[in-house]
């Protein structure tokens, strides 16, 4: 059987370029040699050991200036263009460590609202970049509209509540939240990209370095995967931050969530493909019913394709949307309704699917699945934790909300 | 509704032994496992937090469950004798699941080797009295061990309907007044340096599939012979250790064999009901204590600046996932009644393909929806799902491993097709 795993999860060859198919050739390469050839050193201590194997992707090879423009010192892949491209590298991330595919890109991401040719912010790129971008690593987290409490009566993003307050405050603009949740990496991080909300109840986007005084960490939060990403949740109180951190632009937070999809799916993609590898030596390995390979028998050989099924199809919706989000004079820029509501469609089918193919993978490998010694149960708990971040609020209930808002013209609906 | 206890079971079903079991297992989940088990996870090889709740549990200073199995005679509770043995290990199960199904499966699977020698028709009184001190005269825990799984064919040994042992390459050998074992067993519960007493199903003709090869033997843990490895890290499910178990040359009296030819494998044969009885109320009580912790969430947290219960679209959510409790804790005690009818007219011996068929399928299903739900739960969570501080993502790793076991999924959907479209050759 062909092993090379983009020979059987086909893909859209002509949406990658030959320098982004290099790029995840490295990416590949990094996976193989740094983390999956040496896992069951990986056990404990993530958060330390794959600290240093970030450290090698992001600074040594430097995939963390992917997103900034060749004149910042990028690599040039802040246009839209390279939606499938860097989809592509970020599933090679995920294979090998989600955790690190996360953070990875959680950076991408809040770069990309200032470094995206379309929406260029020269100014806080030139300097963001140089502190967060450069030979030591350093770590981004994002805080979202999310859950609200009760009692609170707050402004709303699609229905989810942004908590943080800015206020505008002579040159500077001031901060204000409690308890608020990052997407991860929260107890870890070097700053802070918060969803908040003016005077005016509009939302925008602050960049906050986490040693500014008043942004409070609590204590770090145990969670079920992502355990090179420690979070914790963040007070603000009254930080003070200069004007130009602040970006206030229609359809920002739109932007967020749509790369946010992209690229998560794409990390979640990629650990279910490396399950795939796992899976499949298993299959062709165990004999079941006292002499039976299990992948020959039919009930099994059901359940395989089941996960091969979820798995490729994934991939294929996942480059769909990298590909709609290539094509802005087609169908409408990154950051516009339309793409947000295929981003979010999308993004919530591509973990459900990649969870499934690890619940139903799981199955045939009984207690092995289970047991940390394989890493699939590493797997499995990673794309769950990045699905309940992903969805951030009741399921995809909201999700629904914004797909069905789009497709039936129903604009008050949990608006 | 007023609280968790509201979700529906047939009152019909109620054993004399229900309302007092259930006050007293919910009252020590209460003080010593509820405060405590946020901290299991990192407790998975020492137990020091562990064990202690699993004295009070287990042991005669506690609640002493562990010999709930024995005949009064030697000091038990007589349960196994009773009529409603099914039944009241589905309430322990659930009130166990409830507060942490890793100690509810390492507490009940003492039960599962002593169920093949105290449970009707299959009563070993002599052995009951040679094996029961070491239980019900222990003020601390004492457990036991099920070893079945080998390392080729994983669970083989379950499918006896097909194999009938054949698989088996575990052997016994009987030399003059003793057996000796050899063989090497992989993942039972309560190994890992937990047990004191192994069952350990084996052959005595090593590749037979005749019924009266298979036999089962009790071998304790100290018998020289005897080697254990260091339990495995999981992913969840911290208070139940597993790690492999070696017999080399392994020698044990005579009489520890449960029964003898044929009737061995029947006897082991019950212990497939009772597993999947006791998985149902594993995971009705996890389903149940989700319920708990989702209810205070969606009580607390808004979308649409409302409570997110008061939702339309949230509320059609979390309506199907208290639905499906409701649904599978009815299904649960039906399968514990399936178990408790067998000594009647009506009812069907446990090891009858009916009785098998029909509660591996409710098992199977419970399962699935158990894994399905809790995953949505953690969901409405959204950022907070993966959270250990709201309980439920403990019970999304912990009860995986449930639907994985006993010969997974595959096997519960091969012993309903057996019996359902009476296949004969699958």
């Amino acid at each position: 059987m062909n092993k090379n795993l983009d020979a059987i999860f086909l893909y859209p060859l002509p949406w990658v370029d030959d320098e982004a198919r290099m790029f995840a050739d490295t990416a590949r390469d990094w996976a193989n040699k740094e983390i999956i050839s040496d896992r069951l050193n990986y056990q404990k201590n993530y958060q330390e050991l794959f600290k240093e194997k970030r450290r090698i992707l992001s600074v040594d090879i430097g995939f963390q200036r992917l997103v900034l423009a060749e004149d910042n010192g990028g690599f040039g892949w802040n246009t839209p263009s390279s939606a499938p491209g860097i989809m592509n590298v970020f599933s090679e991330i995920g294979r090998a460590d989600a955790a690190t595919g996360y953070v990875t890109a959680i950076k991408y991401v809040i770069f990309a609202t200032i470094a995206m040719e379309h929406n260029m912010n020269k100014n806080l790129c030139d300097i963001l970049a140089p502190q967060y971008l450069a030979d030591e690593i350093k770590t981004l987290s994002l805080i979202l509209p999310g859950a609200g409490r009760t009692g609170e009566e707050t402004p709303l993003f699609m229905g989810r509540s942004i908590r943080a307050r800015i206020e505008e405050k002579e040159d500077a603009f001031i901060l204000d939240g409690e308890a608020l949740r990052p997407m991860g990496c929260g107890a870890d991080a070097d700053l802070f990209c918060i969803a908040c909300a003016d005077s005016d109840r509009q939302p925008c986007v602050a960049f906050v370095p986490a040693e500014t005084k008043g942004v409070i960490k609590g204590e770090p939060i145990q969670q079920t995967g992502l355990d090179a990403c420690r979070n914790a949740d963040i007070t603000l109180k009254k930080v003070r931050i200069p004007k130009e951190n602040c970006i206030k632009r229609d359809g920002v937070i739109m932007e967020i969530y749509i790369w946010l999809n992209l690229l998560l799916g794409g990390v979640s993609i990629g650990a279910a493909m490396n399950f795939h590898e796992i899976l499949d030596e298993w299959a062709e390995s165990r004999v079941i019913k006292g002499g039976e390979p299990m992948k020959e028998n039919p009930l099994c050989a059901s359940v395989l394709a089941e996960v091969a099924d979820d798995i490729a199809t994934a991939r294929l919706i996942n480059f769909s949307l990298s590909h709609i989000m290539a094509q802005p004079d087609e169908w409408g820029k990154v950051g516009d309704k339309g793409i947000y509501t295929f981003a979010q469609m999308i993004g919530s089918r591509v973990q459900r699917l990649s969870l499934n193919a690890l619940n139903r993978g799981m199955e045939l490998m009984g207690s092995a699945g289970y047991a940390k010694e394989w890493h699939v149960e590493k797997h499995w708990r990673d794309i769950k934790t990045i699905q309940s971040h992903l969805a951030g609020l009741a399921s995809n209930a909201p999700v629904m909300m914004d797909v069905s808002r789009f497709f039936y013209n129903s604009p008050e609906v949990q608006k | 509704m007023k609280n968790f206890d509201e979700f529906s079971r047939p009152m019909e079903y109620t054993s004399p032994m229900d309302a007092h079991l259930r006050s007293a297992i919910r009252n020590w989940a209460q003080k010593e496992v509820m405060p405590f088990r946020r901290s299991f996870d990192e407790d998975w090889l020492d137990h020091k937090l562990i064990e202690p709740a699993f004295d009070k549990l287990m042991g005669n200073k506690g609640l002493g469950i562990q010999k709930a199995l024995f005949p009064s005679e030697v000091g038990g509770w007589g349960l196994g004798q009773s009529d409603y043995l099914f039944r009241v290990s589905l309430v322990m199960a659930e009130e166990l699941g409830r507060a942490d199904t890793g100690m509810a499966v390492a507490s009940m699977v003492s039960f599962w080797p002593l169920i093949t020698i105290t449970v009707s028709p299959y009563l070993n009184m002599d052995l009951c009295r040679q094996i029961a001190p070491m239980f019900v005269n222990a003020d601390k825990a004492v457990f036991a061990a099920n070893a079945m799984t080998e390392p080729q064919g994983g669970s083989d040994v379950e499918n006896m309907e097909l194999l009938k042992g054949k698989t088996l390459k575990t052997t016994a050998r009987l030399e003059g007044e003793e057996w000796v074992i050899n063989g090497h067993k992989l993942w039972p519960t309560n190994s890992g340096g937990v047990s004191s007493l192994f069952g350990v199903p084996c052959t005595t003709n090593p590749g037979s599939d005749d019924p009266n090869a298979f036999a089962f033997i009790f071998v304790p843990v100290k018998t020289p012979g005897v080697a254990e490895g260091n339990p495995y890290e999981k992913a969840g499910m911290a208070a139940d250790k597993n790690s492999d178990i070696w017999f080399d040359q392994a020698r044990v009296p005579k009489s520890y064999r449960a029964h003898g030819p044929g009737t061995d494998k029947d006897a082991f044969y019950q212990l497939i009901s009772m597993g999947q009885v006791a998985s149902c109320g594993f995971l009705t009580g996890a389903m149940m204590n989700m319920y708990e912790r989702l209810y205070t969430f969606v009580s607390t947290r808004t979308y649409n600046n409302r409570p997110l219960k008061e939702n339309d679209a949230i509320a059609g959510i979390i309506g199907r996932i208290a639905g499906d409790i409701d649904i599978c804790r009815i299904l649960a005690h039906e399968a514990a009644m399936i178990g408790d009818r067998r000594n009647t007219p009506y009812g069907d011996p446990i090891i009858s393909p009916q009785t098998i068929g029909r509660i591996r399928n409710i098992k199977d299903f419970v399962s699935d929806r158990a894994v399905d739900i809790i995953g949505q739960a953690m969901d409405v969570l959204g950022a907070y799902g993966a959270d250990r501080e709201w309980d439920i993502e403990k019970h999304w790793r912990d009860i995986k491993i449930i639907q994985l076991w006993m010969g997974g999924k595959q096997l519960c959907q091969m012993e309903a097709a057996r019996w359902f479209f009476n296949c004969e050759t699958l």
